[in-house]
């Protein structure tokens, strides 16, 4: 039994008998909570008996300000809901209603598409992995992601003008072709990322300190992450298979070449593989989009007024949180009478409570940054 | 398993709960009375093997004065996708929680609660999520008012359609 161990079944063993059961506010202004997020823990001793999560605080009812606003109006809003991968919220949402009214998009804007929902995969496990760092305390990678995501954040600006919130994605299309020159830069970009990716694991997956902190901690059991319908690095950290990019392909995906990474035990440290393992496959996928990338025009001719027919859709892709669903309901008119987000992070925080309890309430942090929130997304 | 056969298997067992049911894109979609919703649920978990609810929505059907609760469910073994509709009346919306049966739906269910007003039997936490616990109303209802919400000025829908959001 290692020392970790050891104490852990000590602490166990002394709280059992002889200390009382005490609840603990964590958050909502907590610097691990990314955002404002507050749980309710119920501490015995040190060790997590329950967790009640409490969100809500930054609810604006976008799925309501949804329902007034024509569809094209909307993409703006999506950015707001997972601020790190507005990309992807662009594309969940414009696909969405692409299938909806039956728009095929132009071949270029399905490449450039998938090249930058690829390059956003990256920069938001970039700041995962920089912020999840640093609740354990290892500040330098957390310097190191945010110097690469920055130049990710470089090349969105130089297409979208913007740094985080792009709205680029068009019902249709892209807003805009890529400048010129730009396919360059993100070729000049991998080759600098490339052998920046073994450097993180040097001080993360190599680290001795890194693996015993976050080792057989907040384990996940594959039958509660299906119960609970968690997607992404968490359902996958869990070790099943499951990536709608390869299940469900959506855009041009079924074109390329990629593996999905799994975990076996569905411990922190399996959710932190996973996503350190997707930058490889997202890199392999932008190489072999730069090659294949046609010329060609980036949006299809749609009206300036859509509508879309009467009917209901429910569309998901694979966000880099996880499944990101929409489900619109139609009524012929040029608004959705109703609009929902299935935010993937929201989903993923209700298994919160089954991964916390029997666990130190030091891990609470890791285990909580293992699922990757980003809370104006749980909010929506 | 197709989107035809889930229908048929469907259609065999619960055939008078079944009020509408159809295929599109490749999808079954099927519109239920709201009685038997954890029972078809249960079916389809059990014995269709579609295990994965994705989504919970309720939408307000105002012009027909019902509620309607809209399960996307899937497998992650097999391609099968369905689209469960079940219609309670407006002034009664009470459906049983499918809680049992998937843990996700604890918290769909207190969303849907939270926005929609909609009331689910045997749920375990039926509780505000999202607003604060003292807040008057359920937003996402179509004929919800609030003198801070303007929404958008023009509408062109035809009249008598769909009733819109009022400001109070």
């Amino acid at each position: 039994m290692t020392t970790v161990n050891l104490h852990l079944q000590q602490v166990k063993e002394q709280t059992a008998e002889s200390m009382e059961e005490m609840w603990v506010n964590m958050g909502p202004q907590h610097p691990s909570t990314h955002g404002v997020l507050r749980l309710l823990i119920k501490l015995d001793g040190e060790v997590v008996r329950e967790c009640i999560p409490y969100m809500g605080y930054m609810h604006r009812c976008h799925e309501k300000i949804g329902e007034n606003r024509a569809y094209v109006q909307i993409i703006p809003y999506t950015d707001r809901l997972d601020y790190l991968a507005s990309m992807y919220n662009n594309w969940a949402y414009c696909l969405a209603c692409e299938r909806l009214m039956g728009i095929q998009i132009p071949e270029r804007a399905e490449y450039l598409r998938v090249l930058i929902g690829e390059l956003q995969r990256i920069a938001s496990h970039l700041i995962w992995l920089g912020t999840f760092g640093l609740d354990l305390g290892n500040f330098t990678l957390f310097m190191w992601c945010f110097r690469e995501r920055e130049m990710i954040l470089d090349l969105f600006e130089a297409v979208s003008g913007q740094r985080l919130n792009y709205s680029f994605m068009r019902i249709g299309g892209l807003a805009l072709d890529v400048p010129e020159g730009w396919l360059g830069d993100v070729k000049a970009f991998l080759q600098w990322f490339k052998p920046r990716l073994p450097e993180y694991d040097r001080l993360s997956t190599d680290n001795i300190i890194w693996q015993k902190r976050i080792q057989g901690v907040g384990i996940l059991t594959p039958e509660d992450a299906v119960s609970y319908a968690c997607s992404g690095p968490v359902l996958r950290g869990s070790g099943i298979r499951w990536d709608l990019r390869k299940n469900d392909p959506y855009g041009i995906y079924d074109r390329f070449e990629f593996d999905i990474p799994v975990g076996t035990s569905g411990d922190v440290w399996d959710r932190f593989w996973v996503r350190r393992q997707e930058m490889d496959q997202s890199v392999r996928i932008v190489e072999q989009a730069l090659t294949e990338i046609p010329p060609g025009p980036v949006l299809a001719p749609v009206a300036k007024k859509l509508r879309a027919p009467v009917g209901d859709i429910y569309s998901r892709v694979e966000s880099p949180r996880g499944e990101l669903g929409d489900y619109i309901v139609a009524d012929g008119s040029e608004k959705p009478y109703r609009y929902k987000v299935r935010a993937p992070t929201f989903v993923n925080l209700s298994a919160l409570p089954v991964m916390l309890p029997g666990y130190l309430v030091a891990d609470a942090v890791a285990v909580l940054g293992s699922v990757d929130i980003v809370l104006c997304e749980v909010d929506r | 398993m197709t989107a035809e056969e889930i229908l048929q298997q469907i259609r065999a067992r619960f055939g008078s709960e079944i009020r509408t049911s159809e295929v599109r894109r490749g999808e079954a979609t099927l519109t239920i009375k709201a009685d038997q919703n954890f029972e078809i649920c249960r079916f389809i978990k059990e014995e269709l093997g579609l295990e994965y609810l994705n989504c919970l929505s309720g939408v307000d059907w105002v012009g027909e004065n019902e509620m309607e609760v809209a399960y996307a469910i899937s497998s992650l073994r097999q391609p099968g996708k369905i689209i469960l509709r079940a219609r309670v009346p407006r002034d009664e919306p009470v459906l049983r929680s499918v809680v049992p049966l998937w843990g996700t739906a604890n918290w769909h269910e207190r969303e849907a609660f939270d926005l929609l007003g909609i009331r689910f039997e045997n749920h375990p936490d039926l509780r505000r999520i999202l607003l604060p616990e003292d807040w008057i109303g359920h937003p996402l209802r179509k004929d919800y008012q609030d003198e801070r919400f303007v929404p958008y000025p023009w509408d062109d829908r035809k009249p008598g359609t769909v009733v819109r959001p009022t400001t109070a």
